[in-house]
């Protein structure tokens, strides 16, 4: 009796699994079929190419690349020095009451929909901008401050236990040779985090590159190469969502295609991240 | 204890930042206060000064019902095809563009005329016509389109029939002249229940979709046990699912395209609405010409000095 709901149950497991390996698959099969022929059929010179006009049948996608690229890296430079000390923070300096306060605000920053700190940004972020500048407030300084903040959760929330993780003797160890709290913390603790926290990060990139809501209402959209800080620009994600409502034929096709390359970049986020960990479980 | 000072002189940086930046946001917003009470008391308007800023064009994206009607009616669609600047922002909706525009002092932009809020934005005058329902209806005013239901002849239920029959009766009419946008058939007779029952679900434009809830509102009002679902996704998609099959009332804010028609579909012109050409409410300026209009959004003219 018990052989029996053992193995029903092993079923229902594997069918568990089965469900999203399946998903995954499914999603796999159908933008790359539907993706490639279209790159093929625009012509792989046009689709990467740097003019986006579907209207005269030009489909370069490339400005939404590099606006993706910019947006991240942006995010990045905002979000990581501040995503890792705030780890470093809460990990080893902070107290306890102190640390009761400011866990539960990290993990709630995790949980805001992103329209909200859409809103949050187009609201705040932009008019700030915008009187410092001088310009439409709208664009990449906007979208990688926005988005570094968005980030942030992600990489402490992996960065944090990574911290924790490291063996007390380690920090112990420093300690006894008469390194200060904050020299063990930093020369010791941190290091031996590395991988850890290397994956924070390439999560939090992860997260920047796919970041649709928010980025549509303060990065301006507009389909030019982006020049310079404070240019608007077009992220791969912003362009599917935006034309998707009202495109017919082969510009509906264009966009799944930018979905292909959007998909092709997580993998290889995704890649890096197998490695990173791969790297840590050694 | 060194820390615990270092920690507090940081914290109180970080809040004398914060306010710092508060400051700065508040001090511009005084001085565009009286820039909204001139819009109330017009005749207290002091001379024109218009801002010395670059313009900050706000368009719709590639697709959209309304950026089509606009660029055609402007002129900024040409045999090359739609010229809008590649320096416009591009906002996906019209509550987008309207918040976008109240937002910038430098900003110009276009909206359904139904959507239009005074409160917020302020409409120009096209070629010294003012934007207004009445203009629209005795053609002076410009920029107008029309808002179009189609279905497929095979696929269209009793209901959908009915419902379509409500839209194009007094009742329906009037409901659309309430909101702002120009009924297509002052005659017509008044509608009276069918009594039908059942599911209908409608799809497309999101500028024709609000006033469609209102139809649908009242409809079912009047007719217990109809259900209408509206989904409000784009003109194109409403089109697509209606060729599809996957809803059986479309609905679009531009004239169908041949190849929409040739897959079968019936267009049924419900209502016509005015386009407003909308900025900042600082924004002096009381109107502009289609030509100035059209040298904006193609970017010919860059800078607000540039117009006269």
């Amino acid at each position: 009796m018990t052989k029996l709901k053992e193995t029903v149950m092993h079923y229902v497991f594997l069918l568990a699994a089965c469900v999203s390996i399946a998903a995954v698959v499914l999603i796999c099969v159908y933008l790359l079929g539907n993706g490639i022929p279209t790159m093929f059929e625009i012509g792989l010179g046009n689709f990467f190419g740097k003019v986006w006009k579907p209207s005269q049948d030009l489909y370069g996608i490339f400005p939404f690349i590099i606006g993706s690229i910019y947006v991240t890296a942006g995010a990045m430079v905002v979000g990581v020095p501040v995503g890792i000390l705030c780890a470093v923070f809460l990990a080893c300096f902070c107290p306890h009451r102190l640390y009761r306060v400011l866990n539960p605000a990290v993990r709630l920053m995790a949980g805001v929909p992103s329209i909200v700190y859409g809103f949050f940004g187009l609201m705040v972020l932009v008019p700030v901008v915008q009187r410092l500048s001088g310009t439409s407030g709208k664009g990449l300084l906007t979208a990688s401050l926005l988005l570094g903040i968005m980030i942030l959760p992600t990489i402490i929330g992996t960065a944090e236990p990574a911290l924790r993780a490291v063996p007390r003797s380690y920090y112990e160890g420093a300690l006894a040779l008469g390194a200060t709290h904050e020299r063990s913390v930093f020369s010791v603790v941190l290091p031996a985090a590395k991988s850890g926290v290397l994956s924070g990060v390439i999560l939090g990139v992860g997260r920047a590159i796919g970041e649709t809501m928010a980025v549509i209402m303060i990065a301006g959209n507009q389909t030019k190469m982006p020049g310079g800080l404070l240019d608007g620009l077009r992220t791969m994600t912003s362009n599917i969502v935006l034309e998707m409502g009202y495109s017919t034929g082969i510009h509906r096709q264009a966009l799944i295609a930018t979905g292909v390359v959007l998909f092709v970049f997580i993998l290889l986020i995704n890649t890096c991240f197998s490695l990173v960990k791969g790297r840590e479980a050694k | 204890m060194k820390k615990r000072m270092l920690a507090l002189l940081l914290s109180a940086l970080l809040v004398v930042g914060m306010l710092a930046g508060c400051a700065k946001t508040e001090e511009p917003a005084q001085t565009e206060e009286p820039a909204k009470t001139e819009e109330t008391a017009k005749t207290e308007a002091p001379a024109a000064e218009t801002p010395a800023k670059a313009i900050t064009v706000v368009s719709r994206e590639e697709g959209s019902g309304t950026r089509g009607a606009f660029v055609e009616l402007m002129g900024v669609q040409t045999d090359e095809g739609d010229m809008t600047t590649e320096d416009a922002e591009i906002a996906n909706s019209t509550s987008l563009v309207q918040s976008t525009v109240a937002g910038n002092a430098a900003a110009i932009g276009y909206i359904s005329l139904g959507s239009y809020d005074a409160s917020v934005v302020k409409a120009l005058q096209v070629d010294g016509v003012e934007a207004s329902v009445d203009n629209v209806k005795a053609g002076s005013y410009a920029v107008s389109r029309p808002f179009v239901i189609c279905y497929k002849e095979e696929n269209l239920s009793e209901l959908g029939r009915d419902f379509i029959g409500f839209i194009m009766s007094a009742d329906g009419q009037a409901i659309l002249a309430d909101k702002g946008y120009i009924a297509m058939d002052e005659g017509a007779a008044a509608y009276s229940a069918a009594g039908l029952t059942g599911n209908l679900s409608l799809d497309g434009s999101t500028s024709v979709g609000p006033v469609m809830e209102k139809l649908a509102e009242a409809y079912m009002a009047i007719n217990e046990g109809v259900t209408i679902d509206i989904q409000q996704t784009g003109s194109g998609t409403g089109i697509t699912s209606t060729i599809e099959g996957s809803c059986e009332i479309g609905m679009s804010s531009r004239e169908l395209k041949s190849e929409e028609l040739d897959a079968g579909l019936t267009p049924v012109t419900i209502a016509l609405d005015g386009i407003a050409v909308i900025v900042n409410q600082s924004n002096a300026l009381d109107g502009l010409t289609s030509e100035q209009i059209r040298q904006i959004f193609t970017g010919e003219v860059t800078d607000w000095n540039q117009i006269g």
